[in-house]
């Protein structure tokens, strides 16, 4: 949460926002927290991952929308385009700039070699733990002229191909649809059902092996303000996933599931 | 029209900020996992396959350091974002350490390397992306 002048200030007006529906409802406060959060992405600088910058738009656009008598609606515009473009840029890059992200490169290699992954690797990717560790002795370059006698070797099972795979087409299938959905000026129900269960097809999947819980649950609460007061069930399918992020987040899942299975 | 207007503003903001941090990528090399352009998860260009190596040399002495706990944050800031002035940084915050422990150090070179991997073999290959070289005051 940034250095501790960011830190304490921060803590202490969400406190007052929690206590106080007045201080909740206050364009100052969340215009303050707005700022705050800026701070803190300016004095980390180039450190703060993206979600910190969500958080400080997100911040804004609730301290502008509490300004003008309308404020739901204004906050469920904001919200919308701010996850349109979150999505939108997330597929810019993995679809246009990133090539190693479209030959399947960044999953193989983040999968392989992130300790995060290693679980998830085994379970669903169907590598042994020595076959993991020996594909991450391959993924480790060796210096300059260097040549083993017995060079390790590349362990890619089909499951864990087709893992690869999925994770590739299937995340960017999701934020390319999610992009279009929200950016759109769309008013059939069906659409506008559709571009809340993309956020939260995209949540329940991506946060099961991605280890950003707070991207998550600011993504949740976008999409959550963009219901309609009718959207009872929507709004606790929204609190439900968020809960389960939580699970995720905290739940060793995947190491359990592969202790389970011997 | 005009209450819509405000409530596009940090849109706006966010769009401005990722389209720079598109233009910061490709002039000063900064990492696209880093910057608020939403580059995270898309490539293999951030850390840990960034990486610093940190040489210091006097009159006496000419090694490389392990990068200490105490600059990971300035080595993390110098491999997301190698500018000048993130790796000023880093040199400095290297000779102000070795000075406090009384050894001696005039000039730091920082070497920022990256892991290239094959397409097709994932065959590890490191690449040199920048060399900068510090020396201290007299």
């Amino acid at each position: 949460m940034g250095p501790w002048f960011v830190r304490a200030t921060l803590l202490l007006l969400s406190m007052l926002g929690l206590i106080s529906g007045a201080w909740l409802r206050a364009p100052a406060l969340w215009l303050a927290l707005a700022v705050l959060v800026a701070v803190r992405v300016v004095v980390e600088w180039p450190l703060p991952d993206n979600h910190i910058y969500l958080l400080a738009y997100w911040c804004l656009g609730v301290a502008m929308a509490l300004r003008f008598t309308d404020a739901p609606s204004q906050l469920a515009r904001s919200s919308r385009l701010l996850l349109g473009l979150v999505f939108a840029f997330a597929v810019l890059w993995k679809a246009v700039l990133s090539p190693d992200y479209r030959d399947g490169r960044f999953f193989a290699v983040t999968l392989l070699t992130d300790d995060r992954f290693s679980d998830v690797v085994q379970l669903i990717g169907g590598l042994t733990d020595a076959q993991l560790r020996e594909n991450r002795e391959y993924l480790t370059p060796l210096p300059e002229g260097a040549e083993l006698l017995t060079p390790p070797v590349l362990h890619e099972p089909r499951r864990f191909r087709l893992l690869v795979f999925l994770a590739t087409w299937g995340t960017l299938a999701m934020e390319a649809l999610a992009a279009g959905l929200w950016l759109a000026p769309v008013t059939r129900p069906s659409l506008l059902l559709l571009r809340h269960i993309v956020v939260l097809l995209f949540c329940l999947t991506t946060y099961a092996f991605a280890p950003v819980a707070g991207f998550g649950w600011l993504l949740i609460v976008l999409g959550m303000v963009s219901c309609v007061p009718d959207d009872r069930w929507l709004r606790m399918l929204y609190v439900a996933t968020y809960a389960i992020v939580l699970l995720y987040s905290e739940a060793p899942w995947a190491s359990l599931a592969l202790t389970g299975l011997g | 029209m005009r209450e819509r207007s405000w409530a596009a503003l940090p849109a706006v903001m966010l769009a401005v900020v990722a389209a720079t941090q598109i233009v910061l990528t490709e002039t000063q090399g900064l990492s696209p996992w880093k910057g608020g352009g939403f580059g995270m998860f898309s490539t293999l260009d951030g850390r840990p396959f960034r990486y610093v190596r940190i040489f210091v040399r006097a009159p006496e002495r000419s090694e490389e350091l392990a990068v200490p706990p105490s600059l990971e944050e300035l080595a993390a800031s110098a491999e997301i974002l190698p500018s000048d002035l993130q790796l000023e940084r880093l040199a400095r915050g290297v000779i102000a350490r070795e000075q406090r422990r009384g050894r001696p150090a005039d000039e730091v070179r920082i070497d920022l390397w990256r892991v290239d991997f094959a397409v097709g073999s994932l065959a590890p290959r490191d690449r040199l992306l920048r060399r900068y070289e510090f020396r201290a005051a007299p």
